[in-house]
């Protein structure tokens, strides 16, 4: 499946803002953990270091194959990039879930590495599900938090991964038909967005 | 900086509370008693026993985070270095309560 040509160049560009926010908020989980040595805080900021590298790598993958003018000596870097995201965002959300479930139930469990994917992944079903999955998990989380909380930050960050768990349902449409490929940036970059507001409510002078 | 103790930070189950969030919880008060607090008030709004709140106001004043004064009765107040502490974490606080992570 191939996504539509004239949206070629913008899904690195959104990629690209989204690594900056990434790194914006993993910024700001190291300064947390520094801080006050809050194991969940190092694994926040690991989560989206991972998701900031992943970011970069499928968007710098996929600007070099628009700057080649699609030269098929380039192409593979497309499956590559993409699978390099699939890994990182999996090591990322895994280690989010892992976070939330050792707040809850305070265990002190080994973090079940994923072995080297021996195969480059296009889009595809498969991979989407699983981060789905990890993300709906998210989600509710921080819906549970939300609701407990009630306070404009929390729901922003439920708002963060409701949306790019929209975003993967989209990418997951795009196995389907192209038209949702832009759809799923545009879900991913704006989850970015709400993170980075929860930023600057979180630094604002009070 | 503030020191946490040492692998025992405090989880939402947990009945203990880290020394990070004792240190807070007293800082807290003084900031509520607007920054001069009596020892009386500290002991009974973090809820310290008489012993544990002599050690905790003197590790904290040799971080110079608080500063003793007064003349005939004891009274604590935050010296800039806790104010700035306290602004830190309360962005953190703030910032990992997001989340739904509680420090």
């Amino acid at each position: 499946m191939v996504a539509p040509s004239w949206f070629f160049g913008f899904d690195s560009l959104m990629e690209f803002i989204a690594f900056a926010i990434a790194l914006a908020v993993a910024h700001q989980a190291l300064k947390g953990y520094k801080l006050s040595k809050e194991k969940t805080l190092l694994y926040l900021n690991l989560s989206f270091v991972l998701l900031g590298a992943g970011l970069l790598i499928d968007g710098l993958a996929n600007l070099v194959i628009v700057l080649a003018r699609f030269h098929r000596a380039f192409l593979f870097l497309s499956p590559l990039g993409y699978t390099m995201n699939f890994v990182a965002q999996v090591l990322a959300y895994g280690l989010l879930v892992f976070a939330y479930i050792e707040q809850t139930r305070n265990v002190n469990i080994q973090i079940a590495m994923a072995a080297a994917p021996l195969l480059l992944f296009e889009h595809n079903a498969v991979t989407e599900l699983i981060l789905i999955f990890l993300l709906v998990y998210i989600s509710a989380q921080t819906a549970i938090n939300y609701s407990m909380n009630k306070t404009t930050n929390a729901l922003l960050v439920f708002g963060a991964f409701a949306s790019l768990a929209m975003s993967h349902l989209f990418f997951l449409l795009f196995t389907l038909a192209p038209v949702f490929f832009p759809f799923a940036h545009v879900a991913q970059l704006f989850g970015f967005l709400l993170l980075l507001a929860m930023l600057f409510r979180v630094n604002s002078p009070s | 900086m503030i020191p946490s103790e040492q692998g025992t930070a405090a989880k939402p189950t947990s009945k203990y509370r880290s020394q990070l969030r004792i240190y807070v919880d007293i800082m807290r008060v003084i900031q509520r008693e607007n920054n001069e607090a009596k020892p009386t008030r500290i002991l009974y709004g973090a809820n310290l026993s008489h012993d544990r709140l002599v050690k905790y106001l003197e590790e904290l004043r040799a971080l110079e985070v608080i500063q003793e004064g007064g003349t005939e009765d004891k009274i604590y107040s935050l010296t800039q270095k806790g104010i700035e502490f306290m602004n830190n974490f309360r962005r953190v606080e703030s910032f990992a309560s997001a989340f739904g992570f509680k420090i």
